[in-house]
Order: C-alpha cells, then sequence, then structure tokens
C-alpha cells in the first residue's frame, strides 16, 4: 500500500529522499515555498571539488521525483498530532495526512548588510558568494569590474561570529571561496587574488589537492587575518584591513571587488514548523536530532525525520548521503 | 613575597572578565588599532598572551612597555568575534601593573606619575581633570599660537566666549564650591583612589632616587623623554 | 558608495529620544577648548526649543579621563559617575544630557557593567554614601547632547539663517563627520546609527543643506588616545594618526569638518597646524587648513549666531573659508576683541598654515 510522506522542502535532500521513497513504494509529497525545485544548488553555478555543474545535479535530482506529488510557492500553515501520524494543513488549503515526516528545510544564507563594517549594500563593489555564482552563470553584475586587478574573498562572514549572532563554522565556505579564487583567476589571469580566512577547514575529499593547485597552479594568496574593516577609496575601490596574523602587520590593501563569504544559518522556516510540529531548536540555531552521533536524522517526535542542512551545515555529498539514509529509515519507520 | 597568582588577580578586575572571554587569534582588533601601525605593538598577542594564564608571561608583560601604548579608544570592542575586548584587558593590566608596584619598571609606566600629578590633581583641586590655570602652553606647544594668545588673555578671551570661568553659579570652568571639591576627596579617599595616589607617588620617589633625580626633575623626564623603542619603524 | 545602505543600518539604530528634561553634564575638555559649544547647547535648547535643561553648578567631572589614563581605580571612577547620577536624582531628573563623549561611555559603560554585576553596583553605592552621604537612582536614559541636537535638527532647520550650501555656487559644502570613539564603538546600540555607519552627525549636515562625505579613514580614532596625549613624550601617536585621517580625506576636498567629541575638534584642528609647520603640507585651499566644528558651532553659525561669540576665533585652522562659503557675515576686525569690544591684541602667525 502506498503511503503518504510529507517533505517539507524541495532542496536536494527533499527531492533525492523523495526519489528514494519513490523507489521503496510510497508516496511522497513535496512542500516548497519557493517557486522552484533544487534549493540553493539550483542557482549555484559549480560544485566543488570536481567543478560538477549544480544545474545538472539540480535538473537530475527533479526529473528523478517527477512522480512526486509537488506543491511549488506552498507553506506548511499548521502540523497537528494524531494518534498515529500527522495532519498536515498548507497554505494552498491542501490537507494532508502522514504517518512520516520529513524536514528537509535546508539553509538560508547569512545577510551580508548585517556585517555592517564589510559595507556589503553600502559600497559599490563588495558582493557575496552567491552574487558571485549567479555572476559566474552569466547574470550582469555592475559591482564585479571588467578587468580587475585585485579580489578579495572574506571567509567567515557571519560565521563563527558572536556578534552576527552565529557562532558555528559554515563548513562549506572555505573550499567555496578556494573554487570561486580559483574562477575568478580564470577569468581574469591578471588579477591577484587574495583570500583572508582566520582558518582554513578543508576537511573532504581531495580538499586539500583543490587549495594546493590554487596556491600552486593560480597563484591565490591566503592572508591568516580576520578582515576588520572595509571601506570605499575616493576612486570607488575597496580598502581592506587585517592584520596579517602570521608576520604579526596590519594590513591595509585596496581591491576592486571584495566577496563576502556569507555562512549558512538554518532557514527561518524550519525554526516555525520545529514549533508547529513539537521539535527542539538546538543550542547551534539549528535543529535538534535524537542524538549527534547514532540518529541525526531522527528527531525526538516519532514519525518526524530530518535530512541535510536543518541539523546543521552540510556538503551536497553529504546532503544527499542524509536524504538516502533519511528515506530508509522512513520506510523502517513504515514498515514497521 | 611570593609572587601572587596574576591571572586570578586579573580575574578580580571586572574589566577583564568583560574583555576577556575566549580569543581566537584572528588579529581583528590589530587590523584597526591605532596603536599597531604606530607602536611596535600587537593587541592579540598580548590577549593571546594573558589568556595562556602563564604567571611569568603575565609579569613580563606588566613589567613591559607594551601594555601603555593602547590610547583607549575600544576601536577593538567593536569588531571582536568573540566579543572581546582587548581594550579592558589592557586597562586591567595596567591596573594590575601600578597596583603591584610593576609600572616603574618601564619607561612607559613610569609615566604614570606625571599624568596622575595633573589629572588627580586637577580632579580634587579644579573638579575637572583639564583647567586653564594648569594647562601650561610649553607643554602644550601643539595648542598653538592662537591658544598662547588666548590664555595671555584668558580672563578677558574665556568673557568673550560664554564661559563663567573662576565665577560663582553654574557655567563652563566655574568655581568649584569646597564642599563639592571635598565630596570628590571623600570619594577617593572611601574607594581607593587616594592609596593608588600615595602608592604611585611613593613607587616613583623610589624610582627617581634610583635614578639620581628629584621629584621634580624625575616628573619632567618622565613627561618628556621618549627613547626610540617604542616605535614600528615600518610606520615612518 | 550606495546612499541607501546605509539608511537601511541607520534605520536599525534609531533609538528614542526622551522629548523634555534633562540634567546637563558639562565636559573637562569642551569648557575648557569651547565654551561657547556649551554655552550655545544651552541656549539652542532652551531657547529655540524650548527644553527643560538643568545646570547644576555642583556637578563635576566624571573622571573619565582619569579613568581612561589609568590613573584612577575603576571605583573611584563609578563613585565620581554615582555622584553625578545623585546630584541628577536629587534636582529631579531622570534624563541625563552629556556633553562629552568620554562621559557618555563612561555613563554607559558603568550602568551596562552594573547590570552585569549587580554587585558591584551596590558596592559603589556603599562608597557614595559613605564618602557623601548620597544615594541615587541610575538615569532612565543616558543621551550624548549631539543626540539632542539630532532630535532637533528639523527644528533647527527651519530657523536657519545660513545652509551648508556655497553661496556663489549654490552646491552643498562637503563636510566631513567625525565621530567621538566612545559613542558608539564600545556599545553600538547606544549610539544613533550605530557603531559603523552612525548618523548623529551626518543628520544634521544633511538637515541643514550639506552633503557628507565618506572616507577610508572615517572610522579611525582622531589619535587622542588618552596618556598618548597627556604626556607630552607620547604624542607622536596623537599627530600620526591626525595624519592619517587627512592623508585619506584629502582627495575628497571637504570645506569643513564636524565633530561631536570635545577632544576631537582640538585635536584634528591643532594637529592641522603642527603638520603644516613641520612638513608644509596643508589640507585646505591656497594654504589654508580645514576648518574643524563642533556640532553646537555649526548650529550656531546655521542659526546665524555671530562666529566670535561661538568662539570660533580659538581654533588655530581659520574658519573665515567656511564662513565665506557659507556667506555668513561676520566682523573681521572684531575676532579678537574682548566682550566689551577691549583689545586684545592678536595672536601670532603661524610660519606655514595660512590664517586670517
Amino acid at each position: 500500500m502506498k503511503e503518504n510522506v510529507i517533505i517539507i522542502g524541495g532542496g536536494v535532500a527533499g527531492l533525492e529522499a523523495a526519489k528514494q521513497l519513490l523507489m521503496l513504494g510510497h508516496r511522497p509529497i513535496i512542500v516548497e515555498q519557493s517557486d522552484h525545485l533544487g534549493g540553493h544548488v539550483a542557482q549555484w553555478h559549480r560544485l566543488f571539488p570536481d567543478m560538477t555543474p549544480a544545474r545538472e545535479l539540480a535538473a537530475r535530482l527533479i526529473e528523478d521525483c517527477r512522480e512526486a506529488n509537488i506543491f511549488l510557492e506552498t507553506t506548511v500553515q499548521s502540523i497537528n498530532r494524531l494518534k498515529d501520524g500527522y495532519a498536515v494543513m498548507l497554505s494552498n488549503g491542501v490537507n494532508i495526512l502522514s504517518r512520516a515526516v520529513l524536514i528537509a528545510s535546508g539553509f538560508k544564507l547569512f545577510d551580508a548588510t548585517r556585517k555592517e563594517e564589510y559595507g556589503y549594500g553600502v559600497y559599490d563593489h563588495v558582493i557575496t558568494n552567491k552574487d558571485l555564482e549567479n555572476w559566474f552563470s552569466g547574470a550582469d553584475d555592475v559591482r564585479i569590474p571588467k578587468a580587475p586587478k585585485a579580489f578579495g574573498f572574506v571567509h567567515c562572514v557571519g560565521s563563527r561570529d558572536v556578534k552576527a549572532g552565529n557562532t558555528q563554522c559554515s563548513k562549506v565556505c572555505c573550499m567555496t571561496a578556494i573554487k570561486q579564487a580559483m574562477e575568478v583567476k580564470e577569468k581574469f589571469p591578471d588579477c591577484q587574488v587574495y583570500c583572508f580566512y582566520m582558518d582554513l577547514r578543508l576537511f573532504g575529499k581531495k580538499y586539500e589537492d583543490f587549495y594546493l593547485n590554487a596556491q600552486r597552479e593560480y597563484g591565490v594568496h591566503f592572508i591568516r587575518g580576520r578582515v576588520s574593516e572595509v571601506s570605499e577609496t575616493i576612486d570607488g575601490r575597496v580598502q581592506v584591513k587585517a592584520e596579517d596574523t602570521l608576520s604579526g602587520k596590519p594590513l591595509k590593501v585596496q581591491m576592486d571587488c571584495l566577496c563576502l563569504m556569507a555562512g549558512m544559518l538554518c532557514n527561518s522556516s524550519a525554526v516555525s514548523i520545529a514549533d508547529m510540529i513539537h521539535v527542539d531548536v538546538d543550542t547551534d540555531g539549528f535543529l535538534r536530532s535524537k542524538d549527534n552521533i547514532y540518529s541525526i536524522l531522527e528527531s525526538q517526535r516519532p514519525g518526524v525525520f530530518f535530512a541535510g542542512a536543518c541539523t546543521g551545515t552540510k556538503t551536497v555529498p553529504e546532503t544527499v548521503a542524509e536524504a538516502r539514509a533519511a528515506a530508509l529509515s522512513i520506510h523502517n519507520y513504515l514498515s514497521r | 613575597m611570593a609572587t601572587p597568582d596574576l591571572y586570578s588577580e586579573l580575574l578580580k578586575d571586572f574589566r577583564f572578565r568583560e574583555g576577556l572571554k575566549a580569543c581566537i587569534n584572528c588579529g581583528t582588533c590589530t587590523a584597526i588599532c591605532p596603536a599597531a601601525e604606530f607602536y611596535r605593538y600587537d593587541p592579540r598577542k598580548i590577549v593571546d598572551t594573558v589568556q595562556r594564564a602563564d604567571n611569568d608571561e603575565i609579569e613580563a608583560l606588566l613589567k613591559s612597555e607594551t601594555i601603555w601604548y593602547c590610547g583607549e579608544c575600544m576601536s577593538c570592542m567593536t569588531r571582536c568575534p568573540r566579543g572581546n575586548a582587548p581594550g579592558k584587558v589592557i586597562m586591567a593590566l595596567r591596573n594590575l601593573s601600578i597596583k603591584l608596584g610593576y609600572f616603574t619598571e618601564s619607561e612607559r609606566g613610569r609615566q604614570v606619575y606625571p599624568l596622575t600629578e595633573s589629572l588627580n590633581r586637577n580632579i580634587l583641586k579644579y573638579g575637572y581633570c583639564i583647567y586653564p590655570d594648569t594647562f601650561v602652553f610649553e607643554e602644550h606647544p601643539e595648542s598653538g599660537p592662537v591658544w598662547k594668545w588666548h590664555l595671555e588673555h584668558k580672563e578677558a578671551s574665556y568673557a568673550r566666549m560664554g564661559a563663567n570661568y573662576k565665577g560663582k553659579g553654574p557655567g563652563a570652568l566655574r568655581d568649584i564650591a569646597p564642599e563639592d571639591l571635598s565630596e570628590l576627596k571623600a570619594i577617593f579617599d572611601v574607594s581607593g583612589g587616594t592609596e593608588r595616589m600615595e602608592l604611585v607617588e611613593e613607587l616613583s620617589r623610589k624610582k627617581a632616587e634610583e635614578m639620581g633625580m628629584s621629584m621634580e626633575e624625575y616628573r619632567k623626564f618622565t613627561f618628556e623623554h621618549c627613547s626610540d623603542v617604542h616605535f614600528n619603524s615600518e610606520a615612518e | 558608495m550606495i546612499y541607501k545602505g546605509k539608511q537601511k543600518i541607520w534605520s536599525d539604530y534609531q533609538k528614542e529620544i526622551p522629548d523634555d528634561h534633562w540634567y546637563y553634564a558639562r565636559s573637562c575638555i569642551r569648557q575648557n577648548f569651547f565654551p561657547a559649544s556649551e554655552k550655545y547647547f544651552l541656549k539652542i535648547t532652551r531657547e529655540l526649543l524650548g527644553k527643560d535643561i538643568c545646570d547644576n553648578e555642583h556637578h563635576t567631572t566624571c573622571g573619565g579621563i582619569a579613568y581612561h589614563s589609568d590613573t584612577i581605580p575603576q571605583e573611584t571612577a563609578m563613585s565620581i559617575v554615582a555622584r553625578q547620577f545623585a546630584l541628577m536624582t536629587e534636582c529631579g531628573y531622570e534624563n541625563l544630557v552629556v556633553s562629552c563623549i568620554t562621559s557618555f561611555g563612561n555613563y554607559v559603560e558603568t550602568i551596562e557593567t552594573w547590570r552585569e554585576y549587580p554587585e558591584l553596583e551596590s558596592k559603589i553605592r556603599d562608597i557614595l554614601w559613605q564618602a557623601c552621604r548620597r544615594e541615587f537612582k541610575v538615569p532612565k536614559y543616558v543621551a550624548h547632547a549631539s543626540d539632542l541636537i539630532y532630535k532637533f535638527r528639523g527644528q533647527i532647520a527651519e530657523n536657519a539663517q545660513y545652509r551648508l550650501v556655497n553661496k556663489d555656487t549654490g552646491e552643498p559644502l562637503r563636510i566631513v563627520e567625525h565621530i567621538g570613539c566612545h559613542y558608539a564603538k564600545m556599545f553600538p546600540h547606544k549610539g544613533m546609527g550605530g557603531a559603523e555607519y552612525p548618523c548623529v552627525l551626518s543628520g544634521m549636515v544633511e538637515s541643514w543643506g550639506g552633503q557628507v562625505i565618506d572616507y577610508p579613514e572615517r572610522r579611525h580614532c582622531c589619535g587622542y588616545g588618552f596618556r598618548q596625549y597627556h604626556v607630552k613624550a607620547n604624542r607622536g601617536y596623537c599627530v600620526s594618526n591626525t595624519h592619517k585621517k587627512f592623508e585619506s580625506m584629502e582627495p575628497f576636498q571637504p570645506d569643513a569638518i564636524i565633530t561631536n567629541c570635545p577632544g576631537c575638534p582640538y585635536f584634528l584642528d591643532r594637529w592641522q597646524y603642527v603638520i603644516a609647520e613641520q612638513t608644509g603640507k596643508t589640507y585646505g585651499r591656497d594654504g589654508y587648513g580645514i576648518p574643524v566644528l563642533t556640532y553646537e558651532e555649526l548650529a550656531g553659525l546655521v542659526l546665524g549666531e555671530n562666529p566670535w561669540d561661538l568662539g570660533l576665533q580659538v581654533h588655530q585652522v581659520a574658519v573665515e573659508p567656511l564662513l565665506d562659503k557659507m556667506g555668513v557675515e561676520y566682523d573681521p576686525s572684531a575676532k579678537y576683541l574682548g566682550l566689551n569690544k577691549e583689545d586684545l591684541l592678536r595672536p601670532e602667525m603661524p610660519q606655514v598654515l595660512k590664517c586670517h
């Protein structure tokens, strides 16, 4: 018998879980608040470490979910606990009964304007990682000069920062910065590219090779120091102040463009859904798993499962793996 | 005398508790520090040294020139991603350096004496940290010929600007009544301000003797003398 | 520069300022170097705006300069602050308006520290009682005097005799705003506009017709540094930091600088003179410097006050280029006269820096 499984979020986690649940003989119903499937990845350009075109991945995931029920531009209005399952009321008036709910609501990017001293939204040539991906994908962006001579990347924007309200590491930005630094270097071979970092957290498969390549083949400069202040010169360039902590010297450098690596926060809709379904938000601002070693995909509520960045920052392959595992957990739960 | 546990001593200072949560050595403070470009000074390293809680290292710091370079503008406090305030850590270090008598070990530390002499005496005598009667042009040539002129015509010039210089009642530069000044003195006595001044005086006297100077010579020397060990040559 | 981006940040840091009934605390530095500014703050708030401002003769320094020069312990500084609070309480006021930025920071720091460590507040209450037999209420509201002028900048604009506009070209004057470090760097939410893009002065400038300049070293300290200035041997620190700011603002060709801290206008004015005499470099046009004004002085000029009543004659950098641009009428021959027109001679002229 085909059973409904509500999946909240149509990004990588939701799509992959839906695909697996279809194959396991269930009836996944994806509720997505935006107007498109594929989440952030559908709007990204290329993915590290193999420079995989992101849209191809998203398209494949969407294609594989053709048979799922999908509601776009739809939000969850309320969730009522039943004796064995949940009644989920959607904003389009549809009411769905389901024994299992998968929260795959993902992350939101830190609003870089809140890191005021970096001048995003104030200075003419300050952009974010997302803006740069859009530009790589072909979008126009007047903030990116035609022939920059110096291009900077600021790591940890809105991550590991008490003042910004997020003390967590966003995990993917170090690699994203290196990836984007190399891509900038490819576009502008004469441009000097700088990465300002506190720690380089390159933990994944081939990440160190990637870093080595950025240094050796691309000549990207890595400066160990957090950017303290950004300002604008009379000719519209970006002036950056940081300390080169390895030599113990304050630095003041001018860039033609500065890219802020905005970090990942738990999606605000995840928090409201958590509230509706009575699962907790953890001290890191993400949803609380049953435990963080063995049952990260399970909530403390029976029938409520997690996949992807709603429980913490994840890379794409980690998210895909979690989605598959969550589908299997749900299948086992429904077959018990 | 056994060496006190300096880290525990620092922890008694509220500014220290406020100023040092945990340093990540990112250099955000140093990047915008007005002292870091000018002096051989790196607030990050000071905070990092202190958080290691090594008694010998902290003692060396308390006796060093380094802790006296900060201008207490507190720009570091705005930016630290960990919510530290290196400027406040500095205030606690300076406080402890004076309390333990280490301040006379450094040229910049010895300046506590002329500072105390001018600022605290002004507070207790005139009710304000700065007062025209003790603002000597020769000690402030940068105040310019216009201020030289002003000081030469103090009464008339202040009257022109609407001040109530040495007058009764409210207003700028008014005479502060003796009963108000005696309240300030009482506050100094009860809160440790007077004790601090006496300590600074006593230890400075000892140092002056050691340096073969009278107290006035010592005041003038510490106020004016600047050796070239302090500067970050790259700032020039 | 994207102006809208700044406006968005400003809107996040709008603090509500009570409309009336303030207890005024004077400033060590402002009353020494800019006594007319304190006078005109009271004149504008009381006479033009009709506000009730208490100027009590018994109050004193807050001890902030000594505190930040590390010559008094924290308990002493806080007890002096507590006495100021007690005087305010006894006069029947709950809102404290402060002339000095160091004081403003000192009051806010004291209150915030007490909030976190109530045992310290009790200790200070004991000290104050023992020393002065006084008790106090913590102010409901602490404002810097520039906050009030900011709040009522529109009313000042309505009464303006002059605008910050070049009378010959009709172009807005280009004004650099310099915010005292302790206004918002320690507690960003206590400052109008926050720590990064404070609007307390830029709001005045724009209301009065001028154009605000944002230059790379805008947020950098003027170079005061407390002990770095009050000890003669250390003043290289001060001038090198001021120099850094002027080098950074120079390409923007500012017509004037406006400040809210009492120390900054003194330093930004006097170090221009020192830089000129030592290096030959001047930052205004034709050998002049860039005039540096307190916000009270600028408000006074806009309201048509006599520049010499405002004390602009004791600036080392001549203010006349600014007065001429604004079209302010003034009597050059009265610049150095006393209150009753008595002749006080004239200051010597610097070698390099051109003055009237």
